[in-house]
């Protein structure tokens, strides 16, 4: 087991060295955007899909980054772990940062926003937004663990239709309209803590499958 | 010791198969190994590093199963297709940087050594060394975790004579200690002539020659004589082509008969693949 952390130490540290330019920490500011008065915030933290990670893929498919990893005394599935590790932990980052702008905005616009407010709920349901972004990317790319742009499509769409979704449904829903605001923490701390278990649990499933693809294709 | 097993390797695709693949190298020998371009060298150089799933078949490192020991073996191999390519952009430092940190036995010393001897610089970008200068770069990553088995893709290919000697002198010294093997393809049979101790000949997926190379030279003639001679020699040549006075062609030293009266000559390896190559072709145009 400990041999298997430093491997993926390692393979972290090559991640952040060679295929994750810094410039990419850059992208985490998108969480400013929060400070916006009356938009939709879900907004901000699609950038990191739009803009970050399919940067970071194309700059591993330019440098023939898995070419170079399959020499290194590593198992295949060791591969793919490193690397969603390390988008994982750029989009916990990103949360984290979002987090605290959020904070930020409703301390600044008591009134609150016209669509969902930068509340628990919202925080929650930006997990979720990642989530399936995962599973449905990851697995997809694997397939190939070449072709970039297809995967990118349909996992943006599948994030983009869930986060409409929240918006119209706390908007429209009136049983939901607790969910927005931040008067019932009660209400909105469950849907938290539920976006961080399916954040959890799509992403293994999202490892699982996309390893089982990486396994199967001729390098 | 064998270093390197591997038994009835197996693979399929749409328009090409390995059919069988088996040979074996020990312990401080370098093995060649040749076949025309799509022949099946690379493919059959990734089916033993897992790289391509194989469909069937059996490679042994050190004695162990590499599929059951992957990451271990890896450890102790050193492998390459083509040059470095992954990277370009960046300092040789930096690869090395990251590199060094998955080998146990990484050496320092032996890094900074060939470093020195081969006149690569750390600041440089991958991009601006050279094609040669590339290859060695990798075997000194190779060498610094003391890999005992190389695997080079065409290491020699796309690289200038002057460089190409430098590089097979170098082969012959590092398994000089008699604890290191190399198994590296090619096409240009003058690199085998030069160094390998044995060959592997692969043909359309199919291995038909893997032995020590001077039993392989010494297993086949060239024979030259008239077209009188040729009708009566038949099917016991390989492959032959004729010329104003009569023909040239290649003949296994068991269909010999040392009173046919022929001109008998000792094959390059070559003639031995060109002969074969040119049997091949023909048998697929008679079978068209």
């Amino acid at each position: 087991m400990k041999k298997g952390g430093l491997k993926m130490k390692n393979l972290l540290y090559k991640e952040f060295r060679l295929v994750i330019h810094p410039l990419f920490y850059a992208v985490l500011l998108f969480g400013a955007l929060l400070l916006i008065p009356e938009w939709v915030y879900f907004l901000a933290l699609m950038y990191f899909f739009f803009i970050a990670l399919p940067n970071i893929f194309s700059v591993g498919k330019a440098q023939n980054d898995i070419g170079f990893s399959v020499m290194l005394p590593v198992r295949r599935k060791d591969i793919v772990k490193a690397r969603m590790l390390a988008i994982i932990i750029l989009e916990i980052l990103q949360i984290i940062v979002a987090a605290v702008f959020a904070l930020v905005n409703l301390a600044i616009y008591p009134k609150g926003n016209f669509l969902m407010d930068t509340n628990a709920t919202f925080i929650g349901c930006v997990f979720i937004m990642y989530a399936i972004f995962n599973v449905i990317f990851f697995p997809m790319f694997y397939k190939t663990a070449f072709k970039i742009g297809f995967p990118v499509i349909a996992a943006t769409t599948a994030a983009i239709v869930f986060a409409t979704a929240v918006e119209l449904s706390v908007l429209f829903v009136p049983a939901l309209r607790i969910l927005d605001g931040t008067e019932n923490l009660a209400a909105q701390l469950p849907v938290l803590l539920g976006g961080i278990i399916i954040f959890v649990l799509l992403n293994i499933a999202a490892y699982k499958s996309s390893v089982k693809s990486f396994q199967s294709i001729d390098l | 010791m064998q270093i390197l097993s591997v038994q009835d390797l197996c693979k399929s695709y749409e328009t090409f198969a390995l059919k069988n693949v088996s040979f074996t190298l020990d312990k401080g020998f370098i093995m060649g190994f040749i076949g025309s371009n799509g022949a099946g060298k690379t493919t059959t150089l990734k089916s033993i590093l897992n790289l391509v799933n194989k469909d069937s078949g059996v490679v042994h490192v050190l004695g162990k199963d590499f599929t059951q020991n992957e990451i271990a073996l890896k450890q102790q191999l050193g492998f390459m297709f083509g040059g470095i390519d992954s990277y370009l952009k960046s300092r040789v430092g930096k690869i090395t940087d990251v590199v060094r940190r998955f080998y146990k036995n990484w050496d320092d010393d032996i890094y900074a050594t060939y470093m020195r001897r081969f006149a690569i610089d750390e600041n440089k970008k991958v991009e601006q060394l050279s094609n040669g200068m590339r290859v060695k770069f990798s075997l000194t990553l190779a060498l610094s975790h003391q890999a005992r088995l190389l695997i080079l893709d065409e290491p020699t290919s796309g690289l200038d004579p002057v460089a190409r000697d430098d590089l097979l002198e170098l082969f012959q010294e590092l398994i000089e200690d008699g604890e290191r093997s190399i198994l590296f393809s090619t096409h240009i049979t003058s690199d085998l002539e030069k160094c390998a101790d044995y060959i592997t000949y692969i043909q359309n997926g199919r291995i038909i020659e893997s032995r020590a190379k001077d039993d392989l030279l010494a297993a086949y003639s060239v024979v030259k004589g008239t077209r009188e001679q040729l009708s009566k020699l038949g099917s016991s040549l390989i492959a032959y082509k004729e010329n104003a006075f009569g023909f040239t062609g290649l003949v296994s030293n068991t269909g010999l008969n040392a009173n046919d009266g022929l001109t008998i000559e000792t094959p390059s390896i070559e003639q031995i693949m060109i002969y074969h190559e040119k049997r091949r072709a023909e048998n697929e145009k008679s079978a068209v």
